[in-house]
């Protein structure tokens, strides 16, 4: 029998959940909230095809994770895995694309270029890493996504300050703002990997 | 050794066991979790100290903060907009510059836009000019803001949202008289039917729903002067140019909501209000009907209609002599 999935869901969520429906109305809350449903559902499908328990799934301020025992699985299924839930929204923007439905294709589009930018615990992140690892080793693996994390996360956060100061508003970036500053200077901070 | 002192032994010992364990714990360093917690503690500790401290010895510095704040808070791009603009883009409909423009400049459609248009139909005004008004809106959000409201403050120079004191003790069946006694209008009223002297047509074609002059408010439930038409349309409809000029504002307000302000050839301006988005920037020249914004219910507004309103030199016409209404 397989092990129950724990979902969790965070205080922080509900509040940014929250605050971003109350800056921006419950119809981009709902294509945000879409977007993710069909990015988690990339990451289940493929988990499961390959044979993987999903244990766990919380949900943070800072995203949705999904919990697995991804021990068993190969460079090439973990990065299978890793990779679907981008491109189930890639999927998910195409066919939305070709039926009119520019928003929530957007919001899709949106999710899928965030979560490949190379920052752990971002998908491209993770995907960065095992790439590196297979090819030159896990050394090789976590020097690469530290560096590339660091910088990606520094630009990110950049980009977010910008738009935060040139529109005068749009608060509710901040607490990505803040995430992405703690994921760029987290392997340094806690010294992981080395 | 007996028993009793092996017991004895023993205990003390554990004793000996407990006392050193509870020492270490005493000396021991917090451990990271804790550590992060305590920083935590003493960061918002500290933040709430800090504040409070401001409030008290720099209220008005604070009162100031407050404002800023609120402002900041109450701002923010529109999100489905973007999200459509980045749809539109991946399909090849739009191009990556009205993604910037959705993110940036959400009430204005892209500069090039305007500037192809203004080129295709022959604008009134000359490049330059064109030029010299956008200068004068800045693109930083607070000065262009300021600016817009700057611009709606010289539309209505007194704001006389409020009709004088005498003619709102008058009962309703004397209002008609109060209409077209022009001793009894507001400052800066006109009823006077003045001959424009250049080319205009209707911003909408739509249902007049509230007339120019005297009326009870439709939210507040007072009797103000109304100083446009309310032109009632379907949302999204069109809203075309009155007549050639240069926008002179864009801007977002509580009471007009979306709303811009063209200048015109020999004084006049008008200007479009409640509309649900404005799809000219500020500065650019535009044409007799030419799209400048799409009818709305933003702001202060009861149901999706085109606020109007006709200006002189700072002087209120009434529109409707000059809009065909359904």
């Amino acid at each position: 029998m397989s092990p129950p999935c724990r979902v969790r869901v965070s205080g922080g969520f509900v509040l940014l959940a929250a605050w971003f429906a109350l800056a921006n109305g419950w119809e981009p809350l709902a294509t945000v909230l879409g977007a993710a449903a069909v990015h988690e559902l990339g990451h289940w499908a493929v988990l499961r095809g390959l044979g993987a328990e999903v244990t766990g799934f919380r949900l943070s301020a800072l995203g949705a994770v999904l919990e697995t025992d991804s021990r068993k699985l190969s460079y090439g299924g973990e990065l299978a895995a890793v990779l679907a839930g981008p491109a189930a929204n890639l999927l998910a923007a195409l066919a939305l694309t070709a039926g009119g439905c520019w928003s929530a294709a957007g919001a899709n589009l949106v999710l899928c270029v965030f979560n490949l930018l190379p920052i752990r615990p971002l998908d491209g992140g993770r995907a960065l890493y095992l790439m590196t690892s297979w090819l030159a080793g896990p050394g090789a693996g976590e020097a690469a996504v530290r560096w590339a994390g660091t910088l990606t996360a520094a630009a990110l956060a950049a980009a977010m300050g910008c738009v935060i100061w040139k529109t005068g508003g749009s608060l509710w970036l901040l607490p990505a703002l803040w995430a992405s500053l703690q994921w760029g200077a987290a392997p340094w901070l806690s010294g992981a990997g080395a | 050794m007996t028993s009793r002192q092996a017991g004895r032994r023993l205990m003390s010992a554990r004793t000996q066991r407990r006392s050193s364990r509870s020492r270490v714990r005493k000396s021991e360093p917090l451990a990271a979790k804790d550590l992060r917690l305590m920083m935590r503690l003493v960061a918002c500790g500290g933040i709430f100290v800090a504040l409070v401290a401001a409030k008290l010895l720099l209220p008005a510095k604070m009162a100031g903060f407050n404002e800023k704040l609120s402002a900041a808070m109450e701002r923010n791009m529109d999100v489905q907009a973007v999200f459509s603009a980045v749809g539109r883009a991946f399909s090849g409909e739009e191009g990556v510059a009205e993604v910037y423009q959705a993110v940036f400049h959400p009430e204005e459609e892209a500069l090039q836009t305007g500037a192809v248009s203004q080129a295709e139909a022959g604008a009134p005004l000359s490049a330059g000019e064109a030029k010299t008004l956008a200068e004068t809106v800045s693109w930083s959000p607070e000065a262009r803001d300021g600016a817009a409201m700057e611009a709606l403050r010289s539309f209505r120079p007194e704001a006389p949202e409020e009709a004088p004191s005498e003619p709102e003790a008058q009962s309703a069946s004397n209002l008609a008289y109060v209409l077209y006694s022009q001793e009894n209008l507001p400052e800066s009223v006109s009823m006077e039917q003045a001959i424009l002297g250049f080319d205009y047509c209707a911003p909408v074609a739509g249902t007049l729903s509230s007339d120019f002059g005297y009326r009870e408010h439709p939210t507040e439930g007072e009797e103000r002067f109304h100083y446009g038409v309310d032109l009632a349309a379907d949302a999204g409809t069109e809203v075309r140019c009155f007549a050639d000029g240069a926008v002179t504002a864009v801007g977002d307000s509580s009471s007009y909501g979306r709303y811009c302000v063209v200048a015109h050839e020999g004084g006049y301006s008008t200007l479009y209000a409640h509309c649900s988005r404005v799809t000219v920037s500020s500065g650019a020249a535009v044409n007799r009907g030419q799209k400048i914004a799409e009818v709305g219910e933003t702001g202060m507004a009861t149901g999706p209609h085109l606020h109007f309103e006709l200006q002189r030199e700072g002087t209120y016409l009434n529109p409707v002599y000059y809009v065909s209404t359904l």
